[in-house]
């Protein structure tokens, strides 16, 4: 193993722990606001990866373009999801709220699977762009453009979800909703209203990270589960305080990923972070999606 | 009316023990183990989730495991199956007395994920480990008999089902409830938690593997990884929440319904049954707390 | 402006508030007392429409707000002019004195005059004007209770409903807080005051009521009640 092999797999690394990030963020954010565990975040990810994918194949839309659709469609999906479903979940409170959370989504993720399988069939879908192959090659290591526009896009968006929470009224109550949803609805803002945003936003996150899914990798059916699995296991590590801090935590899982593959073999990348979730979970479970440790 | 159901009783048995001459197709009486199956399952995975309210995302990992090790000791160490089931089922338990303590540091939808991760990783790591297709010995599969299959899953049935009805009229089912429906006031009024999980824990998992070991011995041949698949605890998970979570009859019910659900959509909608049951589920969830078992209650007591 | 008819309130099975009728004139301050646990909080939060109710009404400018089927939320009855300022201030600790003070302007008509009640925040209390980037949860207790009330001026209260704003304060703050209370009022704003500090409340008070056990256990303008032997025993330390 050289030097210039083990940056290339960093590289890799660092690319794929910003989807993983990504995903993380969505999750987070509505864990952090709502208290709603959404395991059907995958599946959302999974269905953006299928509308990105059907306007290639049937309209010839560049994947980097269809961005544009997949991420209103799944705003769309998550206000109506939260109309439909979670919104039953917001009269509870604490444990029983997470937990019920859990499985609902859970019976989500389900139909949304089941469903995709029928239409879409269970075969492995990916975007063939016609500037795929091409990379950029620094110093021996290989930097596809793709990769590349996709980290690019991946920054610009969460800059801009920073901004808006930090800097915009709309993005402060929602903090404030998250912080303290009585003292946020005191103040005259409506929680519902607000929630159903911030599933919204967090949809429409999930939607830019499926249509990047299946333009640098692939997507099936049932792959929701893996990215779900990363997006928790960033979770974990990082809390829900902050969007740049969740996104660092997935950078680092992707790393970890390909350092343990490069030691141990491919077949440790997906056990790694597994074996770091459940050690988190077990040394503070108190502090568990906390904002410190 | 105790006469009048002593007979439905007496009939049942007969049927369910003559099962397998009076339906005479191979198709039919695979229906009726899987059924028995799903209830097995079910019923395990309802005691720690439904009687001790620890809801576990990660029970296909004991399913797996007493999966292995009764077709280990059974197809390649040639010891009798029903042996072979019971040191399938107590090595699924006694690694989840081993992840047990650990894990019950965490409470509720944390415990939840902590095992569906746990599950996930066991099946990772058998994808990698044990990657070959594993099929039968030639002289096990000339002499494979479904009724046999039948008659061991039945069994098993009864006894998981008859242990339950028991379990759930000894003391130490208060404990479980009370641990289910407030750790903190549980521990307050004296009750140990972290013993009662841990013990209904040990019956969930030995139960599932057996449950798994039944499934080895019923395969001819499969791939180890599909016994740890996350469907395994997902059809746990529906059976019981939709037949009704924390009662012995609920698993049976729900098993029914899945089974004939699954059978009934499948010609139309490959996965449709799945698409249904989830709907299902959710309602259930958020309105419908107690299952179809309540749901036919009250509709009786209604009527 | 505001009557409030044989109120109850539960949690669950438990019922905190049996049976609680009153009334605020507009211009008025209105006390309640009462010992700890009898139902004060229950009261002040079911009228600001953070608990549904069980029984009776709540009327607000002579229409229902609250009834056993009618529940109308917080934010609704803010754009009404009903602010409450909770027990415990309920601040948004990680943000700053600004973002707390813009939060409060979130209806519609207070977003509009922002500026202009900010002013009037910061000029009765100079100290939030120094400390306006600082975290909330950073600032001493007598700070963190001038920001809860200059949140909820911000939310341009016509009735403005106050939870124990003295509670664990250096005397002299307490002395600041209740003179912003008289002020606010002598500016035209309605307040409903629920204290611990009773003798300073119950002089400050127009009318007020003793609360004990989920009931209405006695009325009469504040002075009435300060000088009343039962109200001094148990409520003024037995002390004038
Ligand atoms: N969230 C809750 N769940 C259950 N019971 C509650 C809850 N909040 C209050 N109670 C109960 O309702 C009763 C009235 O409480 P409340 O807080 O209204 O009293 P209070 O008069 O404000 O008391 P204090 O002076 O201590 O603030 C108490 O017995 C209390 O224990
Ligand atoms: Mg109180």
């Amino acid at each position: 193993m050289n030097f210039e092999t083990l940056l290339q797999t960093l590289v890799f690394g660092f690319f794929v722990g910003s989807l993983y990030g990504v995903a993380a963020i969505g999750l987070s954010l509505v864990f952090g606001v709502m208290k709603i565990l959404n395991v059907a975040h995958g599946e959302l990810m999974m269905l953006a990866g299928y509308v990105s994918y059907f306007v290639f194949s049937l309209f010839g839309i560049d994947p980097f373009v269809s961005i544009l659709i997949s991420i209103p469609v799944l705003f769309c999906v998550g206000l109506l999801l939260d109309r439909l479903v979670y919104r039953r979940i917001h009269l509870l409170t604490g444990e029983a709220k997470i937990k019920n959370s859990l499985l609902v989504s859970f019976g989500l993720s389900l139909i949304l699977q089941a469903l995709a399988i029928q239409f879409f069939t269970a075969d492995e879908r990916a975007i063939q762009a016609s500037y795929s192959g091409y990379s950029l090659t620094l110093g021996g290591i290989i930097l596809p453009y793709t990769r590349l526009i996709s980290l690019f896009i991946i920054f610009g968006v969460i800059s801009l979800l920073h901004w808006f929470l930090q800097r915009t009224i709309t993005g402060k109550a929602i903090r404030a909703a998250a912080e303290d949803a009585e003292a946020a609805n005191l103040a005259g803002i409506n929680i519902q209203r607000f929630y159903m945003l911030t599933l919204a936003l967090s949809a429409a996150l999930s939607g830019l990270a499926g249509s990047l899914v299946i333009i640098g990798y692939g997507i099936t059916p049932t792959v929701g589960v893996v990215w779900l699995l990363r997006g928790l296991i960033v979770v974990v590590l990082a809390g829900t305080g902050s969007i740049f801090g969740t996104f660092s935590a997935g950078i680092l899982l992707g790393l970890v990923e390909a350092i343990s593959s490069t030691l141990f073999g491919a077949a440790s990348r997906e056990i790694v972070g597994l074996v770091m979730f459940l050690v988190v979970l077990v040394l503070r479970p108190q502090g568990l999606f906390g904002k410190k440790g | 009316m105790n006469k009048y159901r002593m007979i439905l009783v007496v009939l049942l048995a007969a049927v369910l023990a003559l099962l397998p001459m009076l339906l005479r197709r191979d198709d039919l009486i695979n229906l009726a183990f899987m059924v028995l199956l799903y209830i097995c399952l079910g019923q395990s995975w309802n005691m720690l989730s439904g009687f001790a309210g620890q809801t576990n995302l990660g029970h296909s990992a004991f399913f797996g495991i007493g999966a292995l090790v009764t077709r280990w000791l059974w197809a390649t160490l040639e010891l009798p199956v029903m042996l072979a089931m019971i040191l399938g089922g107590l090595a699924a338990a006694a690694f989840a007395m081993v992840i047990g303590v650990p894990t019950f540091r965490l409470r509720g939808a944390y415990f939840a994920i902590g095992m569906l991760a746990l599950g996930e990783m066991m099946h990772a790591v058998i994808a990698q480990v044990l990657p070959f297709n594993d099929t039968l010995p030639v002289q096990l599969i000339a002499g494979y008999s479904l009724a046999m299959r039948y008659y061991v899953a039945l069994i098993l049935t009864i006894i998981i089902l008859g242990f339950s009805t028991w379990l759930l009229r000894k003391p130490i089912s208060l404990g479980l409830f009370a641990v289910r429906e407030d750790e903190d006031a549980a521990r307050a009024s004296g009750v140990n938690p972290l013993y009662h999980k841990l013990f209904a824990l040990a019956l969930s998992s030995f139960f599932g593997g057996v449950t798994g070991g039944l499934y080895a011995y019923h395969q001819v041949s499969y791939y180890p990884q599909s016994v740890f698949g996350g469907n395994w605890t997902l059809d746990a998970l529906l059976i019981t929440y939709i037949g009704g979570l924390g009662t012995v009859i609920g698993p049976v019910v729900g098993s029914l319904f899945f089974v004939a659900l699954r059978e009934l959509f499948s010609s139309i909608f490959a996965s449709f049954n799945l698409v249904v049951f989830g709907a299902l589920f959710i309602v259930i969830v958020l309105a419908f707390p107690g299952g179809l078992v309540e749901l036919l209650r009250k509709f009786q007591r209604g009527r | 402006m505001l009557e409030v008819k044989n109120l109850g309130v539960a949690y669950g099975d438990v019922r905190a508030v049996w049976d609680i009728s009153f009334h605020v004139n507009v211009g008025e301050i209105v006390v309640l007392i009462g010992p700890n646990g009898a139902g004060k909080t229950s009261t002040l939060r079911s009228i600001a429409g953070l608990q549904p109710i069980v029984a009776g009404q709540v009327d607000y400018l002579n229409k229902p707000i609250h009834q056993p089927k009618l529940f109308t939320h917080a934010h609704e009855l803010v754009s009404q002019g009903i602010v409450l300022v909770h027990e415990g201030r309920r601040l948004f600790g990680s943000m700053s004195v600004s973002e707390n003070l813009e939060l409060g302007a979130f209806s519609p008509q207070a977003r509009k005059v922002k500026n202009r009640t900010l002013t009037q925040v910061f000029e009765m209390f100079p100290r939030l004007a120094e400390r306006k980037d600082q975290r909330a949860n950073t600032m001493s207790g007598g700070e963190q209770q001038m920001l809860a009330i200059g949140r909820a001026m911000m939310g341009l209260p016509k009735l403005l409903i106050l939870d124990e704003p003295s509670l664990g304060l250096a005397p002299l703050v307490v002395k600041l807080i209740f003179d912003v209370i008289r002020e606010l009022n002598q500016q035209g704003m309605t307040i409903l005051l629920v204290e611990q500090n009773a003798k300073r409340a119950l002089a400050l008070a127009s009318r007020a009521y003793v609360i004990e056990q989920g009931r209405i256990a006695g009325t009469g303008t504040g002075a009435a009640l300060l000088n009343d032997p039962n109200v001094q025993h148990s409520y003024l330390g037995g002390v004038l």
